[in-house]
């Protein structure tokens, strides 16, 4: 896996030279070293280990995955706003990271399972309430952004055991209203203060808030959908009436539950969320780390300013450089060729799983292998994206990349569960 | 690859949903590369700008201003160096705190004004409290970790010595406007730099301001320092020698505070040179507070004090106009000093009566007692004799309606009234009695004092004029020379021999025995002319116009008490004080 060991090069000479001129680089390098080392131990055993047995142990693993994140709860110290570290004085450690690949490999083995069952409701329902215990659980840290990580790991699983497409449509309207309704009240509200023109939008809002009863749009929106069904059913196109219905359900619940999940989300959370768009509307506050991230890749240009020369990391304009941002500081500092070059290795490592996906001796494996290539891929799509100002800011790490002992010791473990599946593509 | 062929359909299923997910996944990382090509290669320029610009800052440091000097190389205007507490905006903060702003208040003990202007810039500084004490500058570094984004800088700051009398001369300094920037574009002047209001500071501004110079320094998003690139050192600003005497200077702004109304001016001129020795507006400002503070005061006071009477104040002449009939009758008329007139003390034009100051009259009169008493009737009957185009002719042939081009900003010129403007303004023609009273200086003409005094100083020269200068040379820091100035004789006043003989003779009885005794010093011919300049509805200016010694001229001057009253009585003693000085007389 010669694109995972440049893709680590890379990270420790970008952490190396974030970190330099605080004082500290040696010690963020020889913790994400000694991670590594733990890291590739864990690799090491896990690519040994036979991955099948995991699908016997589903029950015991995901009890187990509970019972880590309930112990977070009650053991674990606040970091950030979030409880969601174990403290062992030098290290510590996040269990969720851990939890994310026994949810894989537990929701993995249900599909498969299960699989003949498909187009069952009640399989869906189950399915979702594997999802919703885990999901619960990490929102009570809160842990948002990786609450995020589940939904596209569960929709490719769920669309790769050939799940309706009717179905996963209504996950995604589910979501979208759930999250969308919240964000974009925010949106609307920071656009307002900052920008009184759009006499359009203003006297739209305003409409909205006088008459502020969701439950008569979301009454109006559900009718129409009957009406629409009610005159394709007139023109003698067929569909059952259970389609509409669920879709009527999953509009109401998906506005339901924006409520609780308006609540639980932080105000500066949900800026930082929806600024990206436009991240000039509070260039000191939630778009400062936007604007200076866009700055220190554009300004990177196509060679680069060379190691340790990044003006926007070294001066600290660049905030979370060694975290979250580390992509900013590679941009920066190695310019377009080096970035492209991560970006391209990134890619090479994901199809490379893939392949190993569509190679699996068996479908229990290649579902995990997805299930873990997906996840990689959603991290690295939504934080480079993020760093480029296209994607929220959602405080996710850049997998191999960020600095964080327990997000490289989780990723170089679901690695070695690939690496596991891959070794015994040929053995009965 | 077991499940592979055993369950070939499933498989199949797999397999295409698999491309999906592969061509889905390779859009992604497409999109990802597109975007990073878009900021880096072709917004790559636009970036490195701003960041180049933001961790980049360009402090200035004022040069000092240059320093003037009087004749006798006595320091009128320096620099002391003084501290300023400046704010400057660091990462997300653009506005000082509140706490900051209350500990500073604290502190210093005087009240410092929140500021809140959201549009600032970086590399802006906002000042917050300046002329720091040594003591003050001490606290404020010992609590420098509390006064975030807090820094104090040493300033050159303007020093008057001699701040109200000199204040017309010299000037002050203020910061300069941003609709005042906009004019002076390319000149090199900065917003938040101070330049020269009034005086010599204004006049020889581009000298005395000297060239800022600078660090350009590297700092981290909290705005602190982080490297220096290159330091330019602030290039000091020329020093300006003035020919003022500080001595006359410092009398004549006394004796005029001390006379009726403390309102006038003084205009001393050197007749060999032209330089003016002394120049004196009353009242006068404080320099030093001019530009900072008492501004605002200052344009609200009814005495006027940053109005420089001796160059833009119009007054009428009055009697000493009665000089320009003088030469104008004995040039024209040929008049001499045997034709006699009677005064009854009042002159009968068309149905009206003109006055003569004094009502019993003077009695039997030739031209030189006539001049020495300063009769108005004598000086009707001679302007109506000459005629207005001979009046008008002789009031320009004596600089009247011109400026002097004193190298002092915003100089007046005077007014000369004529039978057309008069046509043409008020719409009414000119009357005798307008010619009769234009004979003695009064109505619509008006002149200066410094007018006055270059008219005097022409006059002892016997028509010969030194252009009148106030700043003899200027010397850069490094010593040299940069601007001299050069004698020269710019005009010549033409009038007959006897003229001038008469002329000097009337301007010295006038002193000897006529309305200017009280400047009679012995020793010392004194030749000079009082005027009492009419001025309805408000109370009469005094003036009093001189040269000395008569018989070899050394300096000319020109007094004028502002609503003084009698010129024989008010502005005299001035010009008496003056010349004590001048030529070291003890009482």
């Amino acid at each position: 896996m010669f694109a995972v060991i440049g893709l680590v090069a890379i990270s420790f000479s970008a952490i190396y030279s974030a970190g330099i001129n605080y004082e500290n680089s040696f010690k963020y390098v020889s913790m994400q070293a000694l991670a590594l080392g733990i890291g590739f131990v864990g690799l090491l055993l896990l690519a040994r280990f036979n991955y099948q047995y995991y699908k016997y142990l589903d029950k015991f693993i995901y009890i187990l995955s509970l019972l880590l994140l309930i112990s977070v709860l009650i053991f674990g110290t606040v970091k950030r706003g979030t409880k969601g570290w174990f403290d062992f004085g030098f290290i510590s450690f996040q269990p969720v990271e851990i939890a994310k690949i026994m949810f894989i490999l537990v929701f993995a083995s249900f599909l498969d399972t299960k699989s003949k069952e498909v187009e069952k409701v009640s399989f869906l329902f189950f399915s979702f309430v594997i999802l919703a215990i885990h999901l619960i659980l990490i929102m009570m840290q809160p842990d948002f952004s990786s609450t995020l990580s589940y939904f596209p790991v569960t929709l490719i699983l769920l669309f790769m055991i050939c799940v309706s497409p009717f179905y996963l449509f209504c996950i995604v309207i589910f979501g979208a209203l759930a999250i969308g309704i919240p964000l974009l009240s925010t949106f609307i509200n920071m656009h307002l203060k900052i920008s009184p023109s759009g006499a359009f939008l203003t006297s739209l809002v305003f409409f909205l808030k006088m008459n502020l009863n969701w439950l008569y749009i979301i009454i109006a929106i559900i009718f129409l959908i009957m009406c629409f069904w009610w005159f394709l059913w007139k023109l003698k196109i067929r569909i059952s009436i259970i389609y509409p219905l669920v879709l009527c359900n999953v509009i109401f619940w998906g506005c339901i539950t924006s409520i609780p999940l308006e609540k639980s989300l932080k105000d500066y959370q949900k800026k930082r969320l929806v600024v990206f768009v436009n991240p000039k509307i509070d260039p000191k506050g939630s778009g400062y780390n936007i604007i200076q991230s866009k700055i220190a890749i554009g300004s990177g240009k196509f060679m680069g300013k060379g190691f340790k020369k990044g003006t926007q990391t070294q001066l600290g304009f660049l905030p979370e450089r060694h975290t979250d941002f580390i992509f900013s500081v590679i941009g920066e500092e190695g310019g377009w060729v080096i970035a492209q070059l991560t970006l391209f290795l990134y890619f090479l490592f994901i199809w490379r799983c893939l392949i190993i996906a569509k190679a699996a001796r068996d479908r229990y494996g290649s579902l995990v292998a997805i299930g873990i290539t997906t996840m990689f891929v959603f991290y690295a799509v939504i934080n480079i994206g993020m760093v480029m100002g296209m994607m929220p800011v959602t405080g996710m790490p850049l997998l191999l990349l960020s600095y964080g002992g327990s997000s490289i010791f989780s990723s170089l473990c679901a690695i070695g569960i690939l690496l596991s599946i891959h070794i015994r593509r040929h053995i009965y | 690859m077991v499940w592979q062929r055993e369950n070939k359909f499933v498989y199949e299923v797999f397999t295409k949903k698999h491309k999906i997910i592969l061509v889905f996944f390779l859009l992604l990382f497409i999109c990802l590369s597109i975007r990073l090509f878009y900021l880096q290669i072709l917004n790559g320029n636009d970036y490195r700008i701003v960041s180049e610009q933001q961790r980049m800052h360009n402090t200035y440091e004022r040069a000092p201003r240059g320093i003037i000097y009087s004749a006798n190389n006595e320091i009128l205007a320096e620099n002391k160096s003084t501290y300023v507490v400046l704010f400057h905006p660091y990462n997300k903060c653009q506005s000082p705190s509140i706490q900051v702003i209350k500990e500073l208040s604290k502190i210093l003990d005087r009240e410092i004004k929140p500021y809140t202007d959201k549009s600032l810039k970086y590399g802006k500084y906002i000042k917050l409290a300046d002329n720091l004490t040594i003591e003050e500058l001490f606290k404020i570094q010992e609590k420098k970790l509390m006064l975030e984004g807090i820094s104090v800088t040493k300033v050159p700051r303007r020093i008057y010595h001699f701040a109200k009398e000199t204040s017309h001369i010299t000037g002050y300094i203020s910061e300069i406007r941003a609709e005042e920037l906009e004019d002076l574009l390319g000149q090199g002047y900065k917003l938040g730099d101070y330049i020269g209001r009034g005086g010599i500071e204004q006049f020889y501004d581009s000298y005395l301001k000297g060239i800022n110079g600078g660090w350009q320094i590297e700092v981290n998003a909290r705005g602190y320092q982080m490297k220096t690139f290159k330091y330019i050192a602030p290039k000091t600003g020329d020093s300006v020698y003035s020919t003022i005497d500080l001595n006359l200077q410092k009398i004549a702004y006394n004796a005029l505070k001390d006379s009726s109304t403390g309102k006038g001016a003084v205009v001393v001129i050197d007749v060999k040179t032209g330089a003016v020795k002394a120049l004196v507006s009353c009242p006068g400002f404080n320099a030093n507070r001019a530009g900072y503070k008492d501004f605002s005061r200052y344009l609200k006071n009814k005495k006027l004090p940053l109005f420089n009477r001796a160059l833009q104040a119009l007054y009428p002449p009055g009697s000493i106009f009665k000089i320009v009939i003088f030469a104008a009758a004995i040039d024209v008329l040929g008049t001499d000093s045997l034709e006699t007139t009677q005064c009854t003390g009042s002159f009968k034009v068309g149905n009206r009566h003109y006055a003569c100051w004094l009502k019993s009259g003077h009695g039997r009169l030739n031209i030189i007692s006539a001049m020495a008493l300063s009769c108005n009737v004598y000086f009707y009957q001679l302007g109506l004799k000459l005629g207005m185009k001979n009046l008008e002719k002789y009031t320009k042939k004596f600089y009247f309606g011109q400026k002097t081009n004193l190298d002092l900003p915003n100089e007046k010129s005077g007014f000369i009234p004529s039978p057309e403007w008069k046509k043409l303004k008020l719409k009414m023609s000119w009357l005798k009695g307008d010619t009769a009273i234009f004979a003695i200086g009064q109505g619509a003409l008006s002149v200066t004092p410094l007018q006055m005094a270059y008219t005097m100083s022409v006059i002892a020269n016997n028509g010969f004029c030194h252009k009148p200068y106030i700043v003899s040379k200027i010397v850069n820091f490094d010593g040299i020379e940069v601007y001299k100035h050069e004698l020269k004789v710019v005009n010549k006043l033409e009038l007959e021999d006897k003229t001038w003989l008469l002329l000097h003779k009337a301007l010295l009885e006038t002193i000897e025995n006529g309305t200017g005794r009280k400047c009679k010093i012995d020793g010392i011919k004194i030749a000079g002319k009082t005027g009492t300049a009419q001025n309805p509805p408000l109370k009469d200016h005094a003036w009093f116009v001189s040269y000395a010694p008569a018989d070899n001229p050394e300096i000319a001057l020109a007094v004028i008490v502002e609503n003084g009253g009698s010129g024989g009585l008010n502005a005299v003693p001035i010009g008496r004080k003056i010349y004590e000085t001048y030529f070291n007389i003890r009482k």
